[in-house]
Parts: structure tokens; sequence; C-alpha cells
């Protein structure tokens, strides 16, 4: 199967850079070809209209990257970017390369199917399923073909420890997830990604719509997550990106005007206009 | 003067609206008081006796429903089998798969098949169906069970789709892009979640194809052969209910004991396709888990 032979590709590229260059963790300084995600000279349009000008970034594997800027500004568009989300758009295009373990996943060939298996997502609104909670968690392995139900069982049980909802949630699992409250829920969609095992996990606001303690839970829990994934989070609350990301990006009006570590935005942006957004001037 | 004018078209709309109620109510009244001298001469039980509708039958007339209740659920539930599949596949291509000059296409010929003429459909039944049966099955007639359940199936078809349709948009997209982003496939995103999900509306619009299978004469009337023995199978011919009513009802004696059986066949059918309906409205106001 296709799927299986892009699987394949994906991690001899990477043991073969991982040879190359080290462990990637220990040469983030070092300019090398091997990166989580890249974007080149990305430009996107929603029919007529340009939303992304010319992004060019880098991250790197594990840790969190945080995406601000006002709304509108092309964060969530260049998120959806990384698991062609945008293609469920139509009339959307793009310009430029995106490499995802060094593969271009725009490239005529690629199994998207695939490649959002590697590339997981929550969204902004907790979305489960109309199903158990047991069925919400296992719907991703089970789509892929697992039937054993211990193996089920199995992950169902780490994906909800990794997403730190196992002990609120382990004697009813068979209760439907939408009676659970939101904070829960996100967690649940949180679980559900992971139970698919990605290597990259995209969240987009994923704490716009819940309250403030539940929010902090996912902070910690994204904190937790990132020594194991690579995060990249979409959020409108600075003081979120400044809490949990180790790198920021800010975008306005569809380009980004500045990338770097989170303390070196927040305290020494070398952007006018990061600044200006930073201190709260405009956005 | 325009206040005038304002009652009175006030008065007019609300006569008109009045007026459904009144046929309703008269139609039932008309029901009721024609079948109860046939309930009160004869009883309930005789109409679910085993044995035949005979009503002019020399001196011992027999006045069972129960093998023209056969031939009723037999037609229908075989019109489901076929139809809801069919109609719920249809239902799902053209809200998830079909692009939009696609859906322009199929939409008005789905109400074009709507409005097909019964006893059109029931020619195509006699011309091509039924030899198409008695040849793949070696039949000396193809007038059977299968031939009115295809046609039936057909004619609730449009119905089907159209509210399957509407259930199946009413699910939250949020649901398929979940599902996509796990890297779920359109085909296991439309299996396991849209419908799914719909599944309360898609039952109701089942329900609804079914209330107008269940009440449907002519096509039935031409294609099932209309032999009021017991149906054995699929490939027997069979008698509904409303074909039942349709064939005695020209040459009945007004007012007979027979002529009132009919109407107690015309109540049973009656209640039969209230009930279906109750229970797809009730399924219907039942909206699909939508979560804030």
């Amino acid at each position: 199967m296709m799927s299986t032979n892009a699987k394949v590709t994906i991690e001899e590229t990477r043991i073969q850079e991982t040879a190359k260059h080290g462990i990637g963790k220990l040469n983030k300084s070092i300019e090398n070809e091997y990166c989580e995600v890249k974007a080149e000279n990305l430009n996107f349009f929603y029919g007529p209209v340009q939303a992304l000008f010319n992004v060019t970034v880098k991250v790197q594997e594990k840790g969190v990257a945080a995406l601000i800027g006002p709304s509108g500004c092309g964060k969530s568009t260049f998120l959806r970017v990384l698991n062609r989300m945008n293609d469920l758009i139509p009339g959307t295009r793009l310009e430029g390369k995106v490499k995802i373990h060094g593969k271009n996943i725009y490239a005529p060939n690629t199994d998207v199917v695939n490649l959002r298996k590697k590339v997981g997502m929550v969204f902004q609104h907790p979305n489960p399923f109309p199903k158990s909670i047991f069925d919400n968690i296992a719907y991703g392995p089970r789509i892929d073909g697992l039937k054993n139900k211990t193996a089920l069982t199995e992950i169902v049980e780490n994906s909800l420890k990794g997403a730190a909802l196992w002990d609120e949630v382990k004697d009813r699992l068979n209760e439907p997830a939408l009676a659970l409250s939101g904070g829960q829920q996100q967690r649940l969609c949180i679980a559900r990604a992971l139970a698919v095992k990605p290597r990259i996990l995209l969240m987009d606001e994923p704490t716009s719509a819940i309250d403030p303690i539940a929010t902090q839970r996912i902070e910690d829990l994204v904190r937790n997550l990132c020594n194991d994934y690579t995060i990249i989070i979409v959020t409108h609350n600075m003081q979120q990106a400044a809490r949990i990301s180790d790198n920021t990006g800010f975008f306005l009006q569809g380009e980004m005007i500045e990338w770097g570590t989170t303390s070196n935005i927040f305290t020494n942006p070398q952007d006018k206009r990061t600044e200006d957004y930073i201190t709260g001037r405009f956005g | 003067m325009t206040a005038i004018t304002e009652k009175a078209m006030r008065t007019i709309f609300t006569l008109c609206g009045l007026a459904i109620i009144l046929f309703l109510v008269g139609i039932l009244y008309i029901l009721f008081s024609n079948s109860m001298p046939g309930l009160t001469e004869l009883g309930i039980g005789p109409f679910f006796a085993a044995d035949r509708w005979n009503p002019g039958a020399y001196g011992e007339p027999t006045y069972s429903l129960l093998n023209m209740i056969y031939g009723t659920l037999m037609v229908t539930l075989g019109a489901l089998i076929f139809a809801v599949p069919t109609g719920v596949a249809a239902a799902a291509y053209l809200a998830e798969i079909a692009s939009p000059w696609e859906r322009e296409v199929f939409k008005p010929i789905v109400e074009v098949l709507a409005g097909v003429p019964s006893v059109v459909l029931g020619f195509f039944g006699l011309v091509v169906l039924a030899p198409l049966i008695a040849r793949t099955f070696n039949l000396n007639s193809g007038l059977t069970a299968l031939n009115g359940a295809i046609l039936v199936g057909i004619m609730a078809l449009p119905t089907i789709i159209t509210l399957a349709e509407d259930a199946i948009t009413a699910v939250p997209k949020e649901y398929r892009h979940a599902s996509l982003a796990l890297g779920g496939t359109r085909w296991q995103t439309i299996w396991k979640i849209t419908i799914p999900a719909a599944f309360s509306g898609i039952t109701a619009s089942a329900m609804l194809g079914m209330g107008r299978a269940i009440g449907e004469t002519m096509t039935v009337l031409m294609v099932t052969g209309n032999m009021v023995a017991r149906p054995e199978s699929f490939l027997d011919s069979v008698r509904t209910l409303s074909a039942g009513i349709a064939i005695d009802i020209g040459d009945v004696v007004f007012n007979s004991t027979h002529f009132h059986a009919l109407f107690v066949a015309g109540l049973l059918l009656f209640l039969i396709t209230f009930l279906v309906n109750l229970l797809a409205d009730i399924l219907i106001q039942r909206k699909p888990e939508v979560n804030k």
C-alpha cells in the first residue's frame, strides 16, 4: 500500500538525516537540512485572495512553537497548510514548498491520509464525535484497521493518560463524550489525536472556547506533551504563547514578521511591528 | 379602509388554515362512520381470521383482511429493503461527494422522479419488470410482490433521498473535520461519522418513505397480480389493502356489509400510515446532538 511506503520513506529519511546531523535536538543552532516542519516561500490563496505571503520558517523537533498575531493574519491558515486541511476548501491554491520530515507534503504523490496521521490536529471548539468516550479515542486506530480489543483498550488508556484525562473518565468510558465538560472534551480531542500516534500536533486556539481553569490544565498538558511531540499552537492570547512556547512566530496580514525564541520575541523583538503588537499597541 | 382589508385578509388566511383541519376531521369522520356498521355487524375478529377475503361468496361470505395485510407488508418492506440503502447512498452522494454542478443536475431529476404518475410507473412494471422477473425466476407471470416492491421502492426513493440529504447536511462539519484530521478517508468519514450522526433523520426519511409505500395503490394494483391467496414468497402474487379497496369499490353494493368492510380496510391503512408518520415526526424533532 501507498501509505506504508510513504511511512517507510519518512522513517528512512529521518534515520539518514539523523545520521548526517546527529540527534535533532542537539543541533538546533546548526543550519541543517532535516527539519520537523519547514516552509519555504509559501504563498497561499483563497480564490483570488492571498492569505499568506512568502512565509519561510523552520520548526525543530519537539517543543512548542506558538503562532501569534491579530485576527485574520493567516496564522490559522498556516496551521491548516501543515496537515492540508485547507484542501477541504474549494478554490484554494498554494505556491512554494512545505516540507515535513524532509518531504514536500504538496508533492503530487503525497498520501494526504497518511500525512494527517502523522500530523494530528486539535480544533478551536472541542469536537468529539457523538459516540462514547472509548469509541472517540478508538476511532483513529480503528479506521487504521486495528480490531483487536485488547490492543484498542490499551491505546485508549494510554491516550487518555497522555491527555491527563484518564483518572476523570476511567470508570465511564462507555458514556457519551458529549456529556463531558468543555475542558474535558478538549482533552478528549487531544487524546483522540494522540491515539493515532502522530509526530506533530497542531492546535488551533485550543483554549479559546473553554474556561480559565480548564485552560490551565491544557497548558500544563501541552508542556508535558512537547517532550514527545512537536507542538505548533495558534493562539490569540499572547500570555499563553509566552507561558507555554519555546519559539514564537508573529504573523501580520499574511506575512510572518518575526520568528525566534519566545523569550527573544517577547523581550527583545527585532521588528517594530512585533514590538507594537506585543506591547498592545494594536491587535 | 386598510384596517378592514387587514382584517379580511387575516380572516381568509385563518379560514384556509382551519380548512386543513376540517378536511382531516371530515375524512376521519367518513372513515369511521362508514366502517362502524361493518365492525358492529361482524366484530373485529372476522377481519383478522385465518381465511380469505371473499365477500361475494354465496352463503357464507368471509371478510379476512389478513392476506391483504401480508401483501401490504411484503410490498412495503420489500420496497424499503431496496429503497433505504439506495436512497441513503444517493443522499450521501448528494450531500458529501457531488460537486455543485452535479448537484444542480441530480436534484431536479429526483424531483422529476417524484412527479412520475404512478400509472406510468405501472406501465414500466408491466412491460419491463414483469417479463424480466418471470424470465429470471422462471415463473409463469412476473406480476408478483417483488415487482410491486421494486416499483414502490422507486416511488419512495425521492422522499428518502430528499429527507436523508437534509439530515446528512445538518451534521456539523466539525465532525467531518475531526475525522479527516485523524487520517480518515472521505469514505470512512461518511460511513462511520456522518451517517451515524444523521441516524435519527435517516430513520425518519425511511419512515416517511414507508408511509408513502403503504398507501400506494395504482402501481401495485397493476403489477402485483392481485391474488387474495396467502403469499408464500416474494415471487407470489399478492393483493395489498389499498389495491383490494380499489378493485372492489367499483362494483360493491352501496351500504352493504361488503361496502363497510372496505372502509374497515381503509381505516386500517389510515391507522398504519398515521402511526408511521407520527413516529417519523418524533424522530425528525430529535435533532442530531450538536456541540456548542
